[in-house]
């Protein structure tokens, strides 16, 4: 189908863009390959989009040794491809490639991607697990939302009509660290049927697991609730069946496996 | 309708198109370049891939105004190429087409992986051809013609773009959001909800019987549900309409529903079918409700649905995510309901689930429709 017809503007400043998302109806656009699909088979209709690709203060990274700042714009792709830095081991690099398909990766946005909070996106469930946190500018200043904190539910962030998504800073682990990340998918590039991450950072006193693909945010355990046991009674109320459950907690398993191969590669 | 220039083809190119036009569109009805193959037109099946800036993109997903002061090469931008000239004579030499639907994206993809995946083997191919679908020749013959370029060659260096450039982004104040949710939310008292189907429990702090005569007032229980509207009432026939969003996301269903109900043992069914206009999405659904007295002062109302959703919204919105909204308009409904029982105001709607004067404009959109519709019938 054919999108409904809708006001397009591309701004070129963060002040600019912030005057017109706060309208009636205006939805931000990033790279668009989520927000695209939904306006082509008119399940969005926004009276306005605001484009924000031509934000030069969206883009660029910071490497600052104690975390990585990635403007909101960083495509996918920039990151698959390893022209951003990355954390040890590739892990970001490993993400993006496993995102969707490459020419979807090329358009698509980390920014943007957070922004839209479908709750299986990979990077939700990913920087959640890291600990990132969103980096938001409003003409009155921004603020800095962990990202456990950034969704309300599927689809809803706490960001507030002009306020927008500037960058994304991800905290280096601590050397020791584990890493794990696996999601079931019948076909690659797909969305995901289960998913969980998990960070054993040890040095930081953090073990925390975040599961994806439920019908709400993310779903984070932290401590000893960081447990691929805990996932099918903590799952309750996320809107999945106990298949689904079931599989989310087989796949938490794998997930946590991996964690802590990479934990034990790294202390010897 | 407004003018967009970009490079197209190597060549300056200036056209119009109204904001909603994507870059497939403006390819192929526009620029008449109707090599360009539109298929799902949701960036699934890839046969609308392009070149923009030297990347692959999917045109049906990328408006043609973001494509402004852009470099785009659709295939037929591409027939000098060098490296697209072997790909031709190895998909022919490997028959790697047969109807050429997806021909044109198939081979801007191979394009892609043979310069920046130099080293790929058969595996990594077949991995990388996941976006692009094709439902006739098969996958052998392509990935045959693609290694066939890949072997000649092998040592070429890979072609990356540069690497992002450095900037600084100042810190502020942290924030911590909404409180992450680690404890079990709320949920039907089984649990055990599964696709389709759906158990909610109301608890309301009202005696069952002023429960029950309320449920038997459609008008009250409709007034009751957060964007719902009853239009019209005959006998157990009701006709109504309700709007809801999430995100960006926007439904408004117009359907009839009957609704019947044993008084004996405070129990009710009903039915309805409804239809998103814009999208043509499709809700058919059935609700058991029954009233039970908890104590003298307090009740209970259980309600057991499945429902079928059919069209786009049930492609994009995923079951679990439908679960939970509907989990979240059902305790919005028993919060509602217990206030008007015992008259007191209403508690805000919460802000997830929309509001405004979107909303609004959707409803009145859909009133005028369903007015000419009144005339058809």
């Amino acid at each position: 189908m054919k999108p409904v017809d809708f006001a397009f503007d591309q701004p070129a400043t963060l002040a600019q863009a912030s005057t017109m998302l706060a309208t009636e109806g205006a939805r931000a656009m990033g790279g668009g390959q989520s927000l695209g699909p939904m306006l082509n088979f008119r399940v969005a209709r926004p009276a306005r989009i605001v484009a924000l690709h031509g934000l030069a203060e969206c883009q660029g990274v910071e490497d600052a040794g104690d975390a990585l700042t990635l403007g909101a714009s960083t495509p996918h792709a920039a990151i698959e491809d390893g022209r951003t830095p990355d954390l040890p081991g590739g892990i970001l690099s490993r993400i993006a490639a496993n995102i969707a398909y490459r020419a979807v990766r090329t358009r698509g946005t980390m920014g943007g991607s957070l922004c839209h909070a479908d709750p299986g996106a990979d990077w939700l469930c990913t920087l959640g697990a890291l600990g990132a946190l969103v980096l938001t500018w409003t003409p009155r200043g921004g603020r800095m939302v962990p990202l456990s904190g950034f969704v309300t539910g599927a689809f809803r962030t706490v960001l507030q009509p002009g306020e927008i998504v500037q960058a994304i800073r991800i905290p280096r682990p601590g050397a020791d660290f584990g890493w794990g990340y696996v999601k079931a998918c019948r076909k690659p590039g797909e969305f995901a049927h289960a998913m969980c991450a998990v960070l054993l950072d040890p040095t930081h006193g953090v073990r925390r697991m975040v599961i994806g693909a439920t019908g709400g945010p993310p779903v984070v355990l932290e401590g000893d609730r960081a447990d691929p046991a805990a996932v099918e009674g903590a799952l309750k109320g996320a809107g999945l069946g106990p298949v689904e459950r079931r599989m989310q907690a087989v796949i938490a398993g794998r997930a946590m496996e991996q964690a802590m191969q990479a934990h034990r590669g790294t202390r010897a | 309708m407004s003018t967009l220039t970009l490079t197209l083809n190597g060549r300056p190119c200036t056209g119009d198109a109204t904001p909603r036009t994507s870059l497939a569109d403006f390819l192929r009805e526009t620029e008449l370049l109707t090599g360009t193959h539109v298929g799902c037109e949701h960036g699934v099946c890839g046969a609308c891939t392009v070149v923009m800036d030297g990347q692959p993109v999917r045109a049906c997903i990328t408006l043609a105004h973001s494509c402004s002061g852009r470099d785009v090469r659709s295939i037929e931008g591409l027939a000098t190429d060098d490296v697209m000239a072997q790909l031709r004579a190895a998909f022919t030499a490997e028959h790697a087409l047969q109807c050429g639907y997806c021909t044109p994206g198939m081979l801007v993809t191979a394009r892609d992986i043979v310069t920046r995946l130099p080293d790929a083997d058969s595996e990594r191919v077949r991995l990388e051809l996941a976006g692009n679908l094709c439902r006739c020749t098969g996958y052998g013959g392509i990935v045959r013609a693609i290694m066939r370029v890949l072997e000649t060659r092998r040592g070429v260096q890979a072609a990356i773009p540069p690497r992002l450039p450095a900037a600084t982004f100042a810190r502020r104040k942290r924030d911590e959001g909404v409180i992450p949710m680690t404890a079990p939310m709320a949920e039907g008292a089984t649990g055990g909800n599964t696709p389709n189907r759906m158990r909610q429990v109301l608890r309301i702090g009202v005696p069952a019987s002023a429960v029950w005569d309320a449920v038997r007032d459609p008008e009250l229980v409709v007034g009751c549900v957060p964007g719902a509207r009853l239009l019209s009432r005959e006998g157990n026939q009701l006709r109504g309409e309700m709007t809801a969003s999430l995100g960006p996301i926007q439904a408004s269903f117009q359907g009839e529903a009957t609704v019947r109900y044993a008084t004996d043992a405070m129990r009710g069914a009903l039915t309805c079918q409804g239809r998103d206009q814009a999208s043509g999405t499709r809700l058919s659904g059935q609700a058991d409700f029954t009233v039970v007295p908890d104590g003298n002062e307090a009740s209970r109302v259980e309600i057991d649905m499945h429902y079928a959703l059919r069209g786009p919204l049930a492609q994009l919105g995923r079951g679990p995510v439908v679960q939970v909204f509907a989990n979240e308009i059902a305790r919005t409904v028993g919060l509602n309901l217990q206030a008007r029982l015992r008259n007191e105001e209403a508690p805000p709607p919460p802000a997830r689930l929309g509001a405004g004067r979107l909303l609004l404009t959707i409803i009145w959109r859909a009133l005028r429709r369903l007015v000419s519709w009144g005339h058809d019938t």
